[in-house]
């Protein structure tokens, strides 16, 4: 039963996980807490392992709770299960692709789809950074001065490039992506590491 | 042909740490720069469809570029390349973190890490709402 449970959730996560991993994230968090698979602190760790090792942070996520949950074939399951939804769906953009491949990035109906599908990413990513701000991660005020920290960090490469060109922009949003997550994670373990040990 | 698709995928999927965004400039080396698989264009449409499908855009490029170049074998080279490295590694990290989780050195490390995962939870936001 468990075993079906996992093949559904993770079928419903690939289908809707639009915007990538952290909104794929989210969607597991809505998924695992409600069901009481895992408890918050379980799934934030889970999170930060997923962040700092190699491979798509959504799929590390998705084959953890799934190992998690139930075992090794638990995990398969969980990792099948998540890519099977892309693969149906960017198998047929493949072949509708090939035909109308000319300027569909100008398309009306593709931009207005797309802003709609980020701002609903943006909606969803919300809601689980404020579904997570509770007690089990916040522990003292030495939390928020680490979460304070880590999240000005993350957002200065906003203010940056604001002058830029929107090329040079997105190229250094991307180098920050790159380096800032893992590095901030490393960073705030030594610092548990030196405040509460 | 095949070999080398999940050669390739492979590599992308072990030496990229922080997944699908931080993956795009090594699948653009691999795929546009070395192999010239995909020219700049073409890349640019498959990266904009990679995003607008709905699961993981390391994925959904793998999906694109095995379909494009060699078929249905091709999608499993490329899939199964980009898949495998998260799943063997996780596998292992899972049963070893089992253990050491109640370690009061680790639970003192995990304390400092939690908010900061909130607070890149939080900082998503923020990133991706200017880019709406």
């Amino acid at each position: 039963m468990t075993y079906l449970a996992l093949i559904y959730v993770f079928l419903k996560v690939g289908l809707l996980g639009f915007g990538g991993g952290m909104a794929i994230i989210s969607l597991i968090q809505g998924e695992v807490l409600s069901r009481g698979w895992l408890t918050q602190t379980e799934f934030v760790d889970i999170v930060a392992i997923s962040q700092v090792t190699p491979g798509p942070v959504g799929m590390n996520c998705a084959t953890y709770v799934g190992y998690a949950v139930g075992g090794v074939w638990g995990a398969l399951l969980a990792s099948v299960a998540i890519v099977i939804p892309s693969l149906v769906i960017m198998l047929t953009i493949c072949y509708v692709y090939e035909a109308i491949r000319n300027h569909f990035q100008q398309n009306r109906t593709f931009q207005i789809t797309m802003r709609v599908i980020r701002i609903l990413v943006v909606l969803l990513v919300a809601h689980a950074a404020y579904t997570l701000m509770t007690p089990a991660s916040f522990i003292d005020y030495t939390s928020w001065i680490i979460f304070a920290v880590v999240f000005v960090l993350m957002l200065l490469p906003l203010f940056k490039n604001a002058k830029r060109s929107t090329l040079n922009a997105k190229r250094s949003m991307l180098n920050a992506t790159l380096s800032n997550p893992i590095l901030l994670i490393l960073l705030s373990g030594l610092a548990g590491w030196l405040l509460y040990a | 042909m095949i070999l080398q698709l999940f050669w390739t995928y492979i590599k992308i999927g072990t030496f990229t740490i922080g997944g699908g965004y931080a993956m795009l400039p090594l699948i653009e080396q691999e795929v546009v720069d070395k192999h010239h698989w995909l020219d700049g264009e073409e890349y640019a449409n498959m990266i904009a469809l990679a995003q607008a499908a709905p699961g993981l855009i390391a994925v959904n490029s793998a999906i694109f570029i095995g379909h494009r170049l060699a078929g249905w074998k091709g999608v499993l080279a490329c899939v199964l390349g980009a898949v495998l490295p998260s799943i063997i590694i996780i596998l292992l990290i899972a049963m070893f973190f089992r253990d050491i989780k109640d370690n009061p050195t680790i639970e003192a490390i995990f304390k400092g890490v939690r908010p900061a995962v909130v607070a890149l939870i939080a900082a998503t936001v923020i990133r991706l709402a200017t880019k709406i």
